[in-house]
């Protein structure tokens, strides 16, 4: 009889890592998919620099980069709150963190390097690729974008240790209390910013003769930061917009995405089969924070922005938690939806733009009829109140484009919305909830209504009833590509295709 | 069907002298164990005497006051659930713990996760030895699916199956982890008598092909008394027999824990 021997523990034997290694992909294809995604982050900045920019009228640009910073934040927020199920209110202040370190890093860092007076102005230093300002000359890449750069990704990793370090204590909370903590973090980050000096300071010799620890307290305290150079630029923003959306989704289809999904589906349960949960926790932190503070020294150099602590406290936090709750809790494409949405909507408000009725009729008359398809059980009675009302329309006034076809389409849009509201897939939920948008704005316009004075109303009301008619949000835990599959309510009965041949297989044969 | 050796070979998972308390509720006190590898060993008892807290103890999600656990000859004192899987130690759950918003496929590709060496980094840029880690716990996992049945099923979401189909998903998701001894908490609750016939054959399959040490709490008799080749019986967290399903049915103490004690004036007789 043979003695196992007692050695030192050996590695296991891994049959599953054994097997990934024989079904390797090959190096060139893994390096193109490596490259690709940073090809296409530069294809669509470029794109939207170049050559979309400049055709736009003078205040969409902006809209677009608020939309790129805003699905940055809310996607980058998806990875806590939608993938791991952790409740984090503080995502403004990893924002925070990362605005006001790459900010002190330009402006001092670039009066140390460039050494003239004029070291914050953007005009003067940036280069083709950064700043929205227009009508200049300027070379390719200059010192103010490398140190733009480096200050972006700095700010980034300040936010990421920041994320460690309160993901760190939050550990073994859950819930309510992992969100007061979050809560609590925000606020201490607002108040030590805001409790530092006023000033800033301005003079180069001056600047070049204060060491960093104590230039790193001249932050404009509850002033703000002021005279930080705008480089901020679509190309910046969306080039970074488009990695994040790509990490985020290759992280979610991988097994440390499901890892994540898993600790927000069952802690326990993940945690019994294997999934380390405090450490893939910790970890979502981290890189949401990473992203966040990036999105935060974007929004620094804004043009236009006065970086302000107090612009960036608990309410900021909310409207990105607002982001992801809308697209849906773990979706990204969702979360984008929603930040795109969510940063027009108020604007739009504000401003309507022009509106081609006939061109929206047919939208919404399309997103109706897919609607009414694709949900089990269609309503009849819909079907006959809509028909009736068109059939009135066009008696009425024989055109498709009359105000009164809109209504009647419009309407019955809204009361899918309402009578069937969870089973409308995602995208055409929101194809009649933009719909109705236009036709209450359209009403306004006509009754004489300034809506502008409205818009924080109608945001909020538009928040209420998407909380009332769909609380998963407009994809739920689903993307974009995937949102039209809709889930039967029930479980769905055992096939009935005889019991012997349905019975006989469950069995596993040896 | 197996046949049983007379000699036991040694011990897989060997638990000794484990006991705690809940407030003055001694929940389970001086528990005991041998299970050697290959071997299906039943935990009986009326309801409350500590079945699942046995489990609790064993997988982590409790620390026990007192005693020590082996698996494989290595202590798993004090580490985490999570570690405890991976040592080897697999379980289900009573009231099913799926995780029902993810499908049927990512339930069980979860349980792989584990078993993966690969870095995150890799994972976001899609390196070869990533795309061949996420290739081989699909294989593995549409393997497990299509040995229980559920292949057919693998894009629903979990919360969307039949019962039966949601406990045979547990197990398949417990094998996933790949262990050395697998922990079923009542299997066989909610089934019908025909799943019951099928889950035996199940659980009699599932040791010859993944050569693991099953420990079963199970209230079905016929199921435990069939398949068990040892069986302890628990009462108020006490080990009140163990043995045989023959000698543990003979046993004066199980038949008066189940039916009353007739000596006992409280129970009438």
């Amino acid at each position: 009889m043979t003695l196992p021997t007692p050695t030192a523990r050996r590695e296991a034997p891994n049959p599953l890592m054994e097997r990934a290694a024989a079904l390797r992909g090959s190096g060139g294809m893994a390096a193109v998919r490596g490259v690709a995604p940073v090809l296409v982050a530069l294809a669509v900045g470029l794109l939207l620099h170049f050559a979309i920019a400049p055709q736009l009228p003078e205040f969409y640009p902006r809209v677009i980069l608020d939309i790129g910073i805003n699905v940055i934040l809310a996607v980058s927020l998806t990875m806590v709150n939608g993938f791991t199920g952790q409740f984090s209110m503080g995502h403004a202040a990893f924002m925070a963190v990362g605005a006001y370190t790459a900010a002190t890093l330009v402006y001092y860092g670039s009066a140390r390097l460039m050494g003239t007076a004029d070291f914050a102005s953007a005009r003067a230093h940036a280069g083709v690729l950064s700043t929205m300002l227009q009508g200049r000359e300027a070379a390719f890449f200059t010192l103010g974008d490398g140190i733009f750069i480096v200050a972006l990704l700095a700010g980034g990793i300040a936010a990421a240790v920041c994320g460690y370090l309160v993901g760190l204590p939050s550990l073994r909370l859950r819930g309510d209390y992992l969100a007061i903590v979050t809560l609590g973090f925000g606020e201490i980050v607002r108040v030590i910013i805001q409790s530092q000096t006023t000033d800033t300071l301005y003079d180069v010799e001056v600047i070049k003769a204060t060491p960093w620890p104590k230039l790193m307290r001249y932050m404009g305290g509850p002033v703000g930061f002021t005279g930080l150079p705008s480089y901020t630029s679509l190309f910046w923003v969306w080039s970074l917009t488009v990695v994040t959306l790509v990490v985020a989704f290759r992280l979610k289809v991988s097994t440390f995405g499901r890892a994540f999904l898993s600790i927000r589906e069952d802690e326990i349960a993940a945690e019994a089969m294997g999934v380390r949960t405090t450490t893939y926790k910790v970890r979502a932190f981290v890189i949401a924070a990473f992203f966040a503070g990036i999105a935060g020294g974007l929004y620094a150099h804004t043009i236009g922005i006065q970086l302000n602590a107090g612009e960036l406290a608990f309410m900021k936090s909310f409207d990105i938690i607002i982001m992801v709750v809308l697209g849906g809790m773990g979706s990204i494409s969702g979360a984008a939806i929603a930040a795109g949405i969510l940063t027009v909507l108020p604007e739009a408000l504000r401003r309507p733009p022009p509106v081609d009725l006939p061109w929206f009729l047919l939208v919404m008359a399309a997103a109706w009829v897919a609607a009414l398809l694709l949900i089990r059980r269609p309503k009849w009675w819909l079907i006959a109140v809509t028909a009736l009302g068109a059939a009135y329309a066009w008696w009425q006034q024989p055109t498709l484009a009359s105000p009164l076809m809109f209504w009647t389409v419009a309407g019955s849009g809204v009361l899918i919305l309402l009578f069937a509201g969870r089973r409308v897939p995602g995208l055409i939920g929101l194809a009649i909830a933009v719909t109705c948008y236009i036709g209450v704005r359209s009403a306004a316009e006509r009754a004489g209504i300034k809506l502008s004075d409205y818009r924080m109303v109608l945001y909020a009301l538009a928040l209420i009833l998407m909380m009332i008619l769909r609380p998963q949000g407009f994809f739920g835990v689903r993307e974009l590509w995937t949102a039209w599959r809709v889930q039967p309510l029930h479980p769905r009965r055992s096939r009935a295709e005889g019991g012997e041949s349905g019975t006989a297989g469950r069995v596993p044969t040896a | 069907m197996t046949r049983i050796p007379s000699q036991p070979g040694p011990a897989l998972l060997d638990v000794r002298g484990i006991s705690i308390s809940f407030g003055g509720l001694r929940a389970v006190q001086d528990f005991n164990l041998t299970l050697p590898g290959g071997r299906l060993h039943g935990l009986i008892g009326p309801n409350g005497a500590g079945k699942t807290t046995v489990f609790n103890l064993l997988t982590g999600v409790y620390a026990p006051d007192t005693g020590t656990i082996d698996l494989g000859g290595a202590p798993l004192d004090g580490l985490k659930p999570s570690a405890r899987a991976a040592a080897g130690l697999a379980r289900t759950f009573q009231n099913i713990r799926l995780f029902p918003d993810l499908s049927v496929l990512d339930n069980v590709r979860i349980a792989c996760h584990l078993r993966t060496t690969g870095s995150m980094a890799g994972a976001m840029l899609r390196s070869a030895s990533n795309l061949g880690q996420e290739r081989a716990i699909l294989e593995r996992a549409r393997e497990l699916l299509a040995m229980f049945d559920l292949l057919d099923r693998q894009h629903e979401d979990s919360r969307g199956l039949p019962y039966g189909d949601q406990r045979r998903l547990e197990i398949a998701r417990a094998l996933a982890t790949g262990p050395k001894a697998l922990l079923l908490d009542e299997p066989a609750a909610g089934m019908n008598p025909q799943e019951k016939v099928e889950l035996r054959g199940l659980i009699r399959s599932v040791m010859e092909r993944f050569h693991v040490a099953i420990l079963l709490i199970e209230h079905d008799m016929g199921v435990v008394m069939d398949i068990c080749e040892r069986i302890t019986v628990l009462d108020y967290g006490r080990t009140i027999a163990e043995g045989t399903p023959a000698e543990v049915q003979r046993d004066p103490r199980v038949i008066a824990a189940y039916l009353g004690d007739p000596a006992d004036p409280a129970t009438g007789e």
